[in-house]
């Protein structure tokens, strides 16, 4: 029975649902964009919300007893908003207050504070003015400047479709050599010294691919997969065709054999087409019944 | 009350034992009910409502921040020389030093880098980082010498050292160089009218002060008409040569007492 499935034998261990990889133009997407969904939405992101716990065991205050820890991370909630700053790695948590002992608990949402700010890009010679929190600013600083900060975070501690965006920008701008520091070729040399270190753990279909959301890497997909399929609509494919055989029936008006023409028949010039239509052009009327366009306006 | 303080002061405590290296953030929670155990290599059990109650343990965005240090690429006025290591608040070394260029992270290349040779170091220009702003204090007023209307007097360089001091600055006779020619009094021709004196600043900087000199007598009756703001008001200059040097201008800051 399971033989006969799509899923083959697989379906012994269960059905399982396609995944956004397995299905669709999904599943075409390129093993540089799985590592980058991979780097961003399935690693384990550095602890900001929370306290991590190191040990694996640990002894209850009251009874003594040992016990596993077993920390389950909160929910983190990354609003739109977060998307369009930089948060450095903070997020909406959304849970409960237990203000009194005596009383209900509360819905409480935690905010970060966010405010805005100018960040420095060296590599692309650029001031940018991004909702930051305190720690954005702080981490920069751990880091040695913005770009550092980019370049040597995850994905999944950046956690924001900007600050991924920009990633993306700096280390295509590194690849190509710093083209907005050309004006300083001293400076450009020293930035790229300083670096291109991080340039080694890419590939530059990675770095293509880098930092997209899912829906921007399926854009991106479309986009190449229609360039990639060149459709040449039939009524330009079947002319040429007409003017290869009218060529070759030795009609004067049909020009002369391109040597360029013999290689690509789908192709066709604009001379030929002019040639075609003085030929049409160029045949008498006899009658005046031609002239008359039966589908033409009215005149009243 | 007593017993919330207690034990918010407690999970500080807890918080500071377990923080290995330092968590900066907003909000640091924790739960207040751990959910129950699961099986080791099993989904953990479903939450309920009770396992979303959290507590603050920490808000780091009230805490103090640490200064930062930062290698000076320039000299920056009132903050330090070129290759200066100096530590200021984050905020400040941020917007004032870093991202306009001044400065940038402290890092053994860069000490290097930004140190001064040795024919800078020769070439003094500036003989403290504080130095300029006197100068620009010090140009910006309008300082009142109010001599003696019924004795006779000549302009001195400790007349100009005492109005100074009335104004909030102290400085030496040797700092102060009147104009070469010779002021004296009691002339009410020369009320309210205008002069320039130059004041050294460490035997280096040099300010230019604008001065006015105001006519006061002991006896009450004697005294001159109060005039309002008269440190606003456009002067004409006292001395011919100084004309050009010393133009009036109309709106001058007043004397900071």
């Amino acid at each position: 029975m399971a033989h006969a499935t799509p899923q083959g034998v697989k379906l012994l261990n269960g059905f399982k649902r396609p995944g956004r990889f397995e299905k669709g133009l999904g599943a075409q997407l390129p093993e540089a964009y799985k590592k980058f969904w991979r780097e961003w939405k399935l690693t384990k992101p550095a602890a900001v919300h929370y306290i991590p716990k190191e040990s694996e065991w640990e002894r209850d205050e009251v009874t003594n007893a040992i016990k596993p820890v077993q920390s389950i991370p909160f929910p983190l909630i990354d609003t739109p908003e977060s998307h369009q700053g930089i948060w450095g790695g903070e997020a909406v948590i959304k849970g409960f207050q237990k203000r009194e002992s005596t009383k209900r608990r509360v819905p409480h949402f935690w905010v970060p504070t966010l405010r805005r700010s100018v960040v420095h890009s060296q590599v692309l010679n650029e001031y940018m003015s991004v909702v930051v929190t305190e720690r954005t600013l702080e981490q920069i600083h751990e880091c040695h400047g913005f770009d550092h900060y980019l370049l040597k975070n995850l994905a999944c501690d950046l956690r924001s479709a900007l600050a991924l965006k920009l990633k993306r920008k700096i280390l295509k701008s590194l690849q190509m050599g710093c083209p907005a520091l050309s004006a300083e070729p001293k400076h450009q040399s020293e930035v790229l010294k300083e670096y291109s270190p991080y340039l080694a753990s890419y590939t530059s279909e990675e770095i293509d691919w880098y930092g997209h959301t899912y829906l921007e890497a399926i854009h991106k997909l479309q986009d190449q997969l229609r360039a990639a399929e060149k459709v040449i609509p039939h009524k330009v494919e079947f002319r040429s065709k007409l003017i290869e055989r009218l060529r070759e029936a030795g009609i004067a008006e049909a020009g002369k054999k391109d040597p360029r023409d013999s290689v690509s028949h789908g192709d066709h010039s604009d001379a030929d087409i002019d040639a075609l239509t003085k030929l049409e052009s160029s045949t008498p009327s006899s009658s005046w019944l031609s002239k008359i366009n039966p589908f033409g306006k009215k005149e009243t | 009350m007593l017993k919330n303080l207690c034990t918010t002061q407690l999970y500080l405590l807890k918080g500071a034992n377990n923080l290995k290296q330092q968590v900066r953030t907003t909000f640091v929670l924790k739960r207040k009910y751990e959910p129950l155990l699961h099986k080791t290599n099993e989904k953990p059990r479903r939450l309920r409502a009770k396992h979303f109650i959290y507590e603050l343990v920490e808000d780091t965005q009230v805490k103090k921040r640490p200064n930062m240090e930062v290698v000076l690429k320039t000299f920056v006025e009132g903050v330090g020389d070129k290759g200066d290591v100096v530590s200021m608040k984050p905020h400040f070394v941020y917007n004032k030093l870093l991202l306009p260029g001044l400065a940038t992270y402290k890092t053994p290349e860069n000490i290097v880098k930004y140190s001064k040779t040795e024919a800078e170091k020769s070439a003094v220009q500036h003989s403290s980082a504080y130095a300029q702003r006197t100068v620009n204090m010090l140009e910006s007023i309008v300082l009142a010498v109010i001599m003696n209307k019924d004795e006779p007097w000549v302009l001195e360089p400790w007349h100009i050292k005492a109005s100074l001091r009335k104004a909030g600055f102290h400085c030496k006779e040797e700092c102060i160089k009147l104009p070469s020619e010779r002021i004296e009094g009691p002339d009410l021709r020369k009320e309210n009218k205008e002069f320039s004196c130059i004041i050294t600043i460490n035997k280096l900087e040099q300010a230019t002060l604008k001065c006015r000199i105001h006519h006061w007598s002991t006896d009450p009756s004697e005294r001159l008409p109060y005039v309002l703001e008269h440190w606003k008001l456009p002067a004409e200059p006292l001395l011919e040569s100084s004309q050009n040097e010393a133009p009036t201008s109309n709106v001058q800051k007043p004397i900071v007492k």
